[in-house]
């Protein structure tokens, strides 16, 4: 009837293939808007923390629709891997938890099912993965992100590696009593582990109906030419690329148990275009740190390849195709590599994460002038903390988004605003302050941002962000892991460095009190949150940038008249017009790059 | 009762739709003139009075209402032509028009800037006040403050000023004192206040819809009293009334004062029309799909209820601002009969989003588009008869469009230029296909229980495939299928939106409270019917809650059985729908949970028009026409039954493979289909 049964071969052409394409596609999305309108908590149904992916019966990820990059690129493959390890037979009605970050998930807050789908002669033919970032997971302390963890004993999270929680489409309640006994406000829990369950099952509901449509050999012959064509394209892309070798680092902040000066990391990137190939080595890197901040082997997969993706054409399809012209070097045991247990890995999605995306696409974007990127913000200002306390006698914890913007500088564009961390890509939503004040007993006196923080350049980085907030009637804990205060994000190819993070308490008397980068504060009934997170780097340098733009931000109080004038080259007449023969000659004077 | 007149206003063509006073439709067409848009619509009247054999003032004499359907709100704020406008927010929270409220699409694609803020930062100003979640004042209003303030937009030279506070929408005290300053001290400056405008949480929506709004006063005020003013010297001395976003209409008058509600009224009607024409079908659902030249737009009938989302933007999702204004629900994507068709280096084809448009079009059309779209590959398989396209009112040139889809697509493919064309639709059918999927997902809609409404003027070339794709059982394309907006507008009533925030809970239901709110919407209700509607032939209101799960984020709409909450009986009905409706939505529900309920909604609705829809006159010509070689879906090249839509009598049953022919439109009966006209002039196809 259609293109994708219209004929009878095994090859199939480019049309079956966008068909097919379509199809997968559709029912990652299917599983995702399932998700975002049936979960509990705000992290799930606000921020839209959570991904959804189908991959193949050999764990090769097939299609992800528009998850989180830091999600979804590796990690999937292995835990899907663990879940077949772990249970040989499979069968339908079956469903996997897994958020072991020793077995592929990103980090133990992010719970994920995992549903194999089994045909009518009890095949296995794809896997289906919903991941959902859980307001709480157990932890010792109240917040999903233990930066001060020493190992995962002290981080305290229920771990699961790939543990059955359905069978016969039954929950197996011993796994759901011990989470409820567990994690802080279990009905919300609950709640959020139904939706995420729901959006696997439809997921599986979809691909059994397909399977039968077009049929399952047909259905592998598909995703076999997909990863064919991807790997094409990807080729393609990278035989265009210059040949080079580029080392970056981008350091971490010190945060407990990281060395005084901070965590150095290097990043080196080959571009091989005869081979059509990149690499990156990560394995010149410290040992795991006694704290929460080393990465799994998810993230520290996922991280560079982020870097690269977020350099080259995006039309490229990222799955195991494309997949193929990437090589991660990675060692055991090292903060950027494959963790050993117990080593606590709690904050992997972000904090260093962020560190490895960074120096990938800044060193891609030193290789020639219209690739890479600059370096994005980091994370996690108390702004996108965990906040939590009793109020009125009622437990509330969640995370919010109350502010924290960051975007790097492209060849293209300006820094996306709201891009949140270089491994999210801006796509968790960022909280209403009428919902948060409704929802939480806190109220946000200040949410702006703050002009002169961008990291200037021919495209400059975002601005950074200042937000002050308090808990109304009671005391609030607010826990967060703010890098950036003293290792802002870098330029590249002559643009300069966002503005630093910062935190503080106001006291009652007004005024502020610097806090640590890495702590659980507790803020008074009088007292306020401070958060300011840090600008994105520029890309090229800010002589380079179109005087109309410069002026732009002038007008509009992103940047001073001062600033346009030191920084950008760029003077303005009294009556706020662009003095091009003044601008002439700063440019000319220091405009060398 | 008199001439009714629907003109809708389309960026090639301006479309009149007439009904007589015994219920005959006649569809007319005008050129549109891109700087005068009233000109079009005058222009399609004069046409219509010579086609009824009159004097355009003397026709225009018999008229009683006259529905426009227009895109010059959307199109101001396209080109830029809007009011300087200046956005009023509380002290604190500069940025809220900046920040939106995050999230993007495509995570690797960098090469999109971020958008501008509606209102730019140099015209938003920072007013001390602060009222609490609870209605409190945290900051009273600094009113010298708000002077000076006001000075400042003055020198600024602003025309309009949008004013959005937080929680104004639980005490509007702060908003109302400013508007009142307004008006003593920048006189005749139009201002709109978001309690008023858009009475709902969430900060960003309101302001955004608060700043829009007030951006189009003084434009959109010109367009209607120009509107009115010329149509009266024309000799109309009816009821004015245009379309809103919502599927109903107002008085031109009226919405001049509210032109936010004209944003997104493009698509509004379709879902209307479908509801009329298919009130006789089985089906508890329509899935409507609107397919023009190069958009397919979906909307849905549910049990008779058209669903609304707050979630509609201006541009693409998350590149462009938000509305936050109720509207019909509608999912657009970029296909239609324009979409080009191309294969990437890689070997993979492609169907839009990009289109040929009106200009330069297909290339059948021969006014230089040279890339094969999916009107070409329809050509090429006989799916319209370029002897007969429109009628026979222009020929089509069918070896340029074989020629370029045979270097575009058929050779990059190794395939026939006939193998290529039927991949060309295919693929595109998918693509509309997937659209409704979103919608319907969304909905809790299960799509093979459904009947799928074909409208638009690509519609029929494809809805057999899209209905058999989809699972569903009957498609139905309604006689003047290729005009349906306009078919709605004619029946449509007028509409006013009443909305009050009251939050409580079902464990702690405040049916005191919650009864003075709905009192107080009935008697806005009332006011509305007394006024505009004065005389209405009916009046209906449909009350709602905006409720969820103590826990959740998100709101559902869930209708009221009772207009007022006599007892514990009457809550519990309203926790037991709603939790009905959480499961028809997303198949889950979780029965013991407590519900909160955030707004309360009350929809008046005066019947103005008949209700009735209409019929196109009786066509006398042969409902059989020459049969032709059609390449279907599937099969190879087979002499197909052409008939004429129009003629066909009621009670004969044809048999695919067939073509059925309008004026205006082509509509493919695949093999295994049979269609026959049903009492309202539809044409039902069973698949």
């Amino acid at each position: 009837m259609t293109g994708a049964n219209a004929s009878a071969t095994k090859t199939m052409d480019g049309s079956t293939l966008a068909v097919l394409t379509a199809r997968f596609e559709g029912i990652a999305r299917k599983m995702a808007n399932t998700l975002h309108r049936t979960g509990r908590s705000g992290i799930l149904t606000i921020a839209r923390d959570f991904s959804c992916v189908v991959l193949t019966a050999k764990h090769e990820l097939l299609a992800t629709a528009e998850s989180l990059p830091n999600h979804v690129l590796r990690g999937p493959d292995i835990m899907s891997r663990t879940m077949t390890d772990n249970h040989p037979v499979l069968k339908r009605g079956d469903a996997f938890l897994h958020n072991s970050p020793y077995h592929g998930c990103t980090h133990p807050a992010d719970h994920s099912i995992l549903i194999p789908i089994i045909d009518e002669e009890g095949v296995h033919r794809f896997t289906v993965l919903a991941k959902a970032h859980q307001a709480d997971c157990g932890n010792s302390l109240p917040t999903t992100y233990m930066g001060a963890a020493v190992d995962v004993y002290n981080e305290g999270a229920l771990i699961f590696p790939a543990v059955k929680v359905q069978d016969n489409y039954q929950h197996v309640m011993d796994i759901i009593r011990m989470c409820q006994m567990r994690i802080r406000v279990p009905d919300q829990w609950w709640g959020d582990y139904l939706a995420t369950l729901g959006a696997a099952r439809v997921g599986e509901r979809e691909i059994l109906a397909l399977g039968k449509e077009i049929g399952w050999d047909r259905l592998e012959d598909y995703s076999r030419q997909w990863f064919d064509y991807s790997e094409k394209r990807m080729i393609e892309v990278i035989r265009a690329l210059p040949k080079g070798r580029v080392t970056r680092t981008s350091t971490h902040d010190a945060f407990p148990g990281t060395p005084a000066e901070g965590v150095t990391i290097k990043a080196t990137v080959e571009v091989k275009p005869d081979e059509a190939m990149i690499e990156v080595d990560m394995t010149d890197n410290p040992d795991s740190m006694p704290n929460g901040l080393n990465l799994s082997e998810a993230c520290s997969l996922s991280a560079p390849m982020i870097g690269i993706f977020n350099s080259i054409d995006h039309t490229v399809p990222k799955n195991e195709g494309s997949f193929r012209r990437i090589k991660i070097h990675l060692r055991d045991g090292c903060v950027v590599g494959r963790p050993r247990h117990p080593t606590s890995c709690s904050v992997a999605t972000t904090n260093i994460a962020d560190r490895v995306a960074n120096p990938v696409q800044a060193a891609i974007a030193e290789l020639a002038d219209g690739l890479g990127q600059a370096e994005t913000g980091a994370l996690i200002p108390p702004s996108c903390g965990v906040v939590s306390g009793v109020h009125d006698g009622k437990p509330f914890v969640n995370e919010v988004y109350l502010g924290c913007t960051g975007g790097a500088g492209t060849p293209w564009t300006d820094g996306w605003l709201t891009i949140l961390h270089v491994g999210n890509a801006g796509m968790c939503y960022q909280d209403s302050i009428e919902i948060d004040e409704l929802r939480h007993p806190i109220f946000v006196h200040q949410r702006r941002l703050i002009p002169d923080s961008e990291g200037a350049g021919r495209f400059r980085g975002a601005l950074g962000a200042y937000s002050e907030f308090a808990p109304v009637d009671c005391a609030m804990t607010v826990a967060y892991v703010s890098d950036g205060n003293v290792n802002p994000a870098l330029g590249t190819r002559g643009g300069l460095a966002g503005a630093r993070s910062a935190q503080f308490r106001r006291l009652a008397d007004g005024s502020l009190q610097p806090v640590p980068a890495c702590a659980e504060v507790v803020i008074g009934p009088d007292e306020t949150m401070v958060s300011i997170s840090g600008g994105g780097g520029g890309y090229g340098h800010p002589h380079e940038r179109d005087p109309a733009r410069v002026l732009h931000d002038v007008r509009e109080g992103w940047i001073s008249r001062e600033r346009a004038e030191s920084v950008y080259g760029v003077a303005l007449t009294e009556d706020g017009e662009i003095d091009g023969k003044m601008t002439a000659q700063r440019r000319g004077a220091v405009g060398q790059v | 009762m008199g001439l009714r007149f629907a003109v809708d206003t389309g960026g090639t063509f301006t479309d009149l739709m007439v009904a007589t006073e015994e219920g005959v439709l006649s569809m007319h067409k005008a050129s549109t003139t891109p700087s005068d848009p009233v000109a079009g619509v005058i222009d399609s009247l004069r046409i219509a009075a010579e086609a009824a054999g009159e004097d355009l003032n003397a026709y225009l004499g018999r008229g009683e209402i006259l529905v426009h359907g227009t895109t010059h709100a959307i199109n101001a704020i396209v080109t830029g032509s809007t009011a300087k406008t200046a956005f009023l927010t509380t002290k604190g929270h500069p940025d809220t028009l900046v920040f939106r409220e995050g999230g993007r699409i495509e995570p690797f694609n960098f090469t999109v800037p971020y958008t501008e803020p509606y209102v730019p930062r140099a015209l938003t100003y920072e007013v001390p006040e602060r009222i609490t979640v609870s209605g409190a004042v945290k900051t009273s209003l600094d009113e010298d403050a708000v002077v000076s303030i006001l000075e400042e937009v003055r020198a600024a030279g602003v025309e309009a000023i949008g004013v959005s506070f937080l929680w104004s929408v639980v005490n509007p005290a702060h908003e109302l004192a400013v508007g009142a300053l307004i008006e003593k001290h920048l006189p005749g400056v139009p201002y709109t206040l978001s309690h008023q405008i858009n009475p709902s949480i969430r900060e960003y929506r309101r302001a955004s819809s608060t700043c829009i709004d007030a951006s189009l006063k003084p434009i959109m005020g010109a367009y209607m009293r120009g509107l009115e003013q010329r149509l009266r010297e024309a000799g109309f001395h009816g009821r004015v009334l245009v379309v809103t976003s919502q599927g109903g209409v107002m008085d031109a008058a009226r919405v001049a004062e509210a032109p936010v509600h004209l944003i997104n009224s493009g698509p509004s009607m379709a879902p209307v029309a479908a509801k009329a024409y298919g009130a006789d079908d089985a089906a508890e659902t329509l899935i409507v799909g609107d397919t023009g030249g190069t958009t397919f737009d979906v909307s849905l009938v549910r049990r008779g209820r058209i669903p609304r989302s707050r979630e509609t933007w201006l541009g693409q999702p998350f590149r462009s601002h938000m509305t936050g204004m109720p509207s019909v629900d509608v999912k657009s994507i970029g296909a239609g009969g324009g979409s080009i068709a191309w294969v990437d280096r890689g070997g993979l084809l492609h169907v839009g989003p990009k289109s040929a448009g009106a200009v330069p079009g297909p290339v059948c059309y021969g006014r230089g588009g040279t890339k094969p779209t999916l009107t070409d590959a329809s050509v090429a398989l006989g799916f319209i008869d370029a002897e007969f396209f429109l009628g026979g009112k222009m020929a089509l040139n069918k070896s340029g469009a074989l020629d370029a889809i045979r270097s575009d697509v058929a050779e990059p493919l190794g395939k026939t230029v006939e193998e290529a064309a039927e991949v060309i639709v295919a693929l595109a059918t998918e693509h509309m296909v997937q659209a409704i999927m979103d919608i319907t997902v969304n909905q809790g809609i299960d799509p093979t229980q459904a009947t799928f409404v074909a409208g638009g003027g690509a519609a029929g070339l494809n809805c057999v495939a899209i209905a058999r794709r989809l699972g569903c059982k009957r498609v139905l394309v309604t006689e003047a299928g290729a005009a349906l907006s306009a078919s709605g507008a004619l029946i449509s009533d007028l509409t006013a939106h009443q909305q009050a925030m009251f939050h409580t809970r079902s464990d702690a239901f405040d049916i005191e409270g919650v009864n003075g709110v709905l009192a107080g919407l009935k008697e806005a209700c009332d006011a509305f019917a007394a006024g505009p509607g004065a005389g209405a032939k009916g009046v209906e209101i449909d009350w709602s809650t905006e409720a969820r799960y103590t826990d959740q984020a998100w709101e559902i709409e869930v209708p009221l059985r009772v207009p007022s909450f006599a007892g514990g009986d009457d809550v519990g009905a309203l926790v037991s729908d709603f939790h009905q409706m959480h499961q028809d939505i997303f198949a889950v529900s979780d029965d013991k949970a407590g519900i909160e309920t955030v707004s309360w909604n009350a929809e008046v609705r005066c019947r103005i028009g008949s209700g009735v829809p209409g019929r196109l006159a009786a066509d006398g010509r042969p409902a059989k026409l020459a049969s032709r070689p059609v390449r279907f879906l599937g099969t190879d090249w087979i002499d197909a039954d052409v008939w004429r839509l129009e003629a066909i009598p009621q009670g004969e049953t044809l048999a695919g493979p067939a073509i059925v022919e309008s004026d205006f439109t082509s509509i493919v009966i695949d093999p295994g289909a049979k269609a026959w006209r049903d009492a309202s002039g539809n044409l039902v196809i069973e698949v």
